[in-house]
C-alpha cells in the first residue's frame, strides 16, 4: 500500500522534472547566457541579455520586475482575501442560529476559524503591503528596481505553495483517511491543544506557515537594503517619503520577529512529530509558547498595521490639499511604535498568572503604545483640518480608517489595562477590537491605496459609482459587525464558540440578537467586496483609459508625487516609441477619451 | 500595459529560476518531513539545480557543473549523516504511521544522500557529455 504509493509518486514527480527540464530548454537559451556586468543583478545595458519581457503567462512565471512581482503579490493576496473573508462569512452565517445548522459539524467551524485567522494575517494581510511595498517603493526612491530582484521573486513564489500546504486539511480530507479535515488549532496554536491534535492537516500547516515566514524575512531584508543603498540622488533621508519610512520600519520589525516565528514553528513541528518536550508541561511548558508565539505575534500586528498607516499619511494629505501635519513626528512616531512594540507581548497573558510585576510593566508599555498612535490620528485630522477635502473613494477609505482605527485603538486601551482585561479576556470584545483594526483600519488602507493608484497600475479609470457602494457598504458593515462583537464582549460572551445554545445565564436574547446584527454586517461586507472585485476586474478590461500624468489633478495643490512623474514619462516615452506598440496605438485609435475623475 | 519601455525596462527582467527555486523549497521540505522520498529527491534535485541555474545566471560562476557536484556531496553527506544516525535503519512508511520510526528517520537520509548522488551525477554529464556551455561568452 505505502510503496504503490511511493511509486507513484515516482513516477509523478519523473514526469514533473522532466517537464520543467523540458520548459527551461525551450525558455532558456543555454549557449547564448550573458552574464551581467560586475556579478550584479542591476547592470548596466550590456547589449546582450534579453531587454524584452516574454509574453503571456510565461511572463508572469519569470518577472524580477518589482512591479509585476507586485502585481502577483496584490493578485494572490486578493485570492487569499477571497478564502479568509468566505470562512468568515460561513462562520458569521452558522452563528445566525444557536445550535449548529449551517455547517457539518463543530470541528468545521473550528476548522474554517483557524483558517481564517491564519489567512487574514499571513495569506492576506503581509502579501497586500508587500504588493504595495513592491510596486512603489522603487518608484518612490527614484531606484531602478529592488536590490535584489531574484530574492524578490523566489520571496513571492514561495507563497502560493505557502497558501496550499495551510489549507491543504481541506483539499486532502476528501482523499486521506488520515486527514480529518482542515487544521483546527486556531491562529494561536497554543499547546498541548496544538501539540496533541493528531490530524496530519496540522503539520502541513506549520510547514506552510514556516514558508510563508521565509518569504516575509527575504522580502523584508529586501526593502532594507532597498531603502539603504537604492536611493536616487535627489532622494535623502530628509525626503523620504512617509510611505516608505513605514517599510522600512515594517521590514526591521519583520526581521526580528518572522524568525523567531519559523523556530518556534519548527519547535511545535518537533513535539508533534518527533517526541521533544519544548512545550510539553515536563519540558519548557505549555506558557513557552505564548511567549514565543506573542514575541513574534505582538510585533505583527504593527508589521500589518504599520504600512498601511504609511498609505493614509501618503494618500490623506492629497484629497486635503494640504502636506502631512507634522511630518517628522509621524516618522518618530512610526519609530517609536516600532521600538515599543518588542515590548508589549505580555499583554497577550495577563490572564495566565504570570508575575504581577511583569503584568504590570507589560500594562505600562501597553498603554504608551498608545502615545505615537494617538499623534499619528491626531496628525492626520489636522492635515485635513481647513483643507481643501475632496471626498473621492480613496479620501473616503482615508476618513473611515481614521474612524474605524480610533474605535479600534481606544477598545485597544481598555484591553491594555489588567483589571479590564481580567474581566474581557477571550470575550468577543477582544475579536471586536482587533477586527477594527485589521478590516477597518488595515484593509480600508489597503483599499484607499488600491483607489489612489488604480489609474497607474491598471492604466484606466475604475467605476466612481460601484466605488462609492464599496465604501459605504464596507463602512457600514464594518460598524456593525464589529460594534455588534464589543457589545457581545460586555456581555461576557466567549470568542471562538460555535454554537450557544447551551447559554442559560445572562442576556440569552440580547446575545442573539447581537450575533444576527454582526451577520447581518457581514452580508453588507460580502456584497461590497464583490462590488469591489467586479470593479477592479470589470474597469481593468473596460475603464476609461488614463491619458494624464496627473490624473488626480494634484499639481494645483503641489502634491504630485514621484510615482506620478514617473508615471508620466511611461506614458510620453509609450506615445513617443509607439512604433514598439504598433497595436496599442491603433486599436486605441478608436476608443473612448477619458475624463478626469 | 507594461510592454511599454519606461523607468525601469532597461535590463533583463525575467528568469526562470526564482519559480522553481521556491517551489523545490517547498517540494523538499514536504516531502523530507513527511518521508516521501520521490518528493524529496525531486525537491532537493529541483532546489539545488535552480540554485546553480541562478547563480549562473547572475555570473558569480562561470560554469554550472562544479557548484552542482558542490551541493551534490553536501548532500550525500548530510544524508548519510542522518542514515548513519539512524543505525542503518530503512522503512517506507505510509502517512499516516509514526515520522519518527528509526526506519523513517534513514529514509529520509537515503533520500536525501540519493538526490546528492543524483546532482552528482547530472554534474559529471554535464561537464564532459555535453556542449551546454563550458565557458561563459562574454
Amino acid at each position: 500500500m505505502a510503496m504503490e504509493g511511493q511509486i507513484a509518486l515516482t513516477v509523478l514527480m519523473g514526469v514533473l522534472l522532466l517537464g520543467v527540464a523540458v520548459w527551461l530548454t525551450r525558455l532558456e537559451d543555454w549557449r547564448s547566457y550573458t552574464p551581467l556586468a560586475g556579478g550584479g543583478v542591476i547592470g548596466d545595458e550590456t547589449g546582450h541579455a534579453h531587454h524584452e519581457k516574454p509574453s503571456g503567462i510565461i511572463r508572469w512565471f519569470t518577472t524580477v520586475d518589482h512591479k509585476d512581482i507586485g502585481i502577483l503579490y496584490g493578485t494572490y493576496a486578493v485570492i487569499a482575501f477571497a478564502w479568509g473573508g468566505l470562512a468568515a462569512f460561513l462562520m458569521r452565517t452558522e452563528l445566525v442560529t444557536a445550535d449548529i445548522t449551517i455547517l457539518p459539524g463543530t470541528q468545521v467551524y473550528n476548522a474554517l476559524l483557524t483558517s481564517h485567522g491564519i489567512t487574514m494575517l499571513f495569506l492576506f494581510g503581509t502579501p497586500i503591503l508587500a504588493a504595495f511595498a513592491n510596486y512603489f517603493v522603487p518608484l518612490f526612491i527614484d531606484a531602478n528596481d529592488m536590490a535584489f530582484p531574484r530574492i524578490n521573486a523566489i520571496a513571492f513564489w514561495l507563497l502560493p505553495p505557502g497558501a496550499l500546504l495551510v489549507w491543504a486539511g481541506f483539499f486532502l480530507a476528501p482523499f486521506a483517511d488520515a486527514v480529518t479535515g482542515g487544521s483546527a488549532m486556531s491562529w494561536t496554536m497554543y499547546p498541548p491543544l496544538s501539540a496533541e491534535q493528531t490530524n496530519p492537516a496540522n503539520d502541513l500547516m506549520l510547514l506552510g506557515l514556516h514558508l510563508t515566514g521565509v518569504s516575509a524575512t527575504m522580502g523584508a531584508i529586501n526593502f532594507i537594503a532597498t531603502i539603504f543603498t537604492e536611493r536616487g540622488e535627489n532622494v535623502g533621508w530628509s525626503n523620504l517619503d512617509i510611505f516608505s519610512w513605514t517599510v522600512l520600519t515594517q521590514s526591521g520589525l519583520i526581521l526580528f520577529a518572522f524568525p523567531l516565528l519559523g523556530s518556534a514553528i519548527i519547535m511545535l513541528l518537533f513535539d508533534r512529530n518527533f517526541g521533544t518536550t519544548f512545550f510539553a508541561a515536563e519540558g519548557g511548558g505549555t506558557i513557552l509558547w505564548q511567549h514565543l508565539f506573542w514575541f513574534f505575534g505582538h510585533p505583527e500586528v504593527y508589521i500589518l498595521v504599520l504600512p498601511p498607516m504609511g498609505i493614509i499619511s501618503y494618500v490623506l494629505p492629497r484629497f486635503a490639499g494640504r502636506k502631512l501635519f507634522g511630518f517628522k513626528f509621524v516618522v518618530y512616531s512610526t519609530l517609536a511604535i516600532g521600538v515599543l512594540s518588542f515590548g508589549v507581548w505580555a499583554h497577550h497573558m495577563f490572564t495566565t498568572g504570570i508575575d504581577p510585576r511583569l503584568r504590570a510593566s507589560f500594562m505600562a508599555v501597553s498603554l504608551a503604545i498608545a502615545i505615537p498612535s494617538a499623534v499619528k490620528t491626531f496628525n492626520w485630522i489636522t492635515t485635513m483640518w481647513n483643507g481643501k477635502i475632496r471626498l473621492t473613494t480613496p479620501m473616503l477609505f482615508c476618513i473611515g480608517f481614521v474612524s474605524n482605527f480610533i474605535i479600534g485603538g481606544v477598545t485597544g486601551v481598555f484591553l491594555a489595562a489588567i483589571p479590564v482585561d481580567l474581566v474581557l479576556h477571550d470575550t468577543y470584545y477582544v475579536v471586536g477590537h482587533f477586527h477594527y483594526i485589521v478590516m477597518g483600519a488595515i484593509a480600508f488602507a489597503g483599499f484607499a491605496g488600491l483607489y489612489y493608484w488604480y489609474p497607474m497600475y491598471a492604466g484606466r479609470w475604475y467605476q466612481k459609482t460601484l466605488a462609492k457602494w464599496h465604501f459605504w457598504l464596507s463602512m457600514i458593515g464594518t460598524n456593525l459587525t464589529f460594534f455588534a462583537m464589543i457589545l457581545l464582549g460586555y456581555a461576557g460572551f466567549t470568542r471562538r464558540y460555535a454554537t450557544y445554545s447551551g447559554l442559560t445565564v445572562g442576556p440569552v436574547e440580547v446575545i442573539t440578537l447581537l450575533h444576527q446584527t454582526a451577520t447581518a454586517g457581514a452580508v453588507l461586507l460580502l456584497v461590497g467586496q464583490i462590488i469591489w472585485v467586479w470593479n477592479m476586474v470589470n474597469s481593468y478590461y473596460d475603464g476609461p483609459r488614463v491619458e494624464t500624468g496627473d490624473p488626480w489633478n494634484l499639481q494645483e495643490d503641489g502634491m504630485r508625487g514621484r510615482e506620478w512623474l514617473w508615471f508620466e514619462r511611461r506614458l510620453e516615452t509609450t506615445i513617443a516609441t509607439d512604433g514598439g506598440d504598433e497595436e496599442e496605438a491603433l486599436t486605441d485609435g478608436g476608443e473612448v477619451e477619458t475624463d478626469d475623475d | 500595459m507594461d510592454e511599454q519601455p519606461g523607468l525601469s525596462d532597461q535590463y533583463r527582467m525575467s528568469s526562470p529560476w526564482p519559480m522553481l527555486i521556491a517551489f523545490g523549497i517547498a517540494i523538499a521540505e514536504v516531502g523530507i518531513f513527511w518521508p516521501l522520498a520521490p518528493m524529496a529527491v525531486g525537491g532537493l534535485l529541483m532546489l539545488v539545480g535552480s540554485l546553480v541555474g541562478m547563480i549562473r545566471e547572475t555570473g558569480y560562476v562561470e560554469s554550472p557543473w562544479p557548484l552542482l557536484g558542490g551541493f551534490g556531496i553536501a548532500l550525500v553527506a548530510v544524508g548519510a549523516a542522518l542514515f548513519s544516525y539512524s543505525g542503518g535503519a530503512f522503512a517506507v512508511n505510509s502517512v499516516a504511521e509514526s515520522t519518527r520510526s528509526a526506519g523513517s528517520v534513514g529514509l529520509r537520509g537515503v533520500s536525501i544522500a540519493v538526490s546528492g548522488g543524483l546532482a552528482i551525477v547530472g554534474a559529471l554529464v554535464g561537464k564532459y557529455w555535453t556542449t551546454a556551455n563550458a565557458d561563459a561568452r562574454y
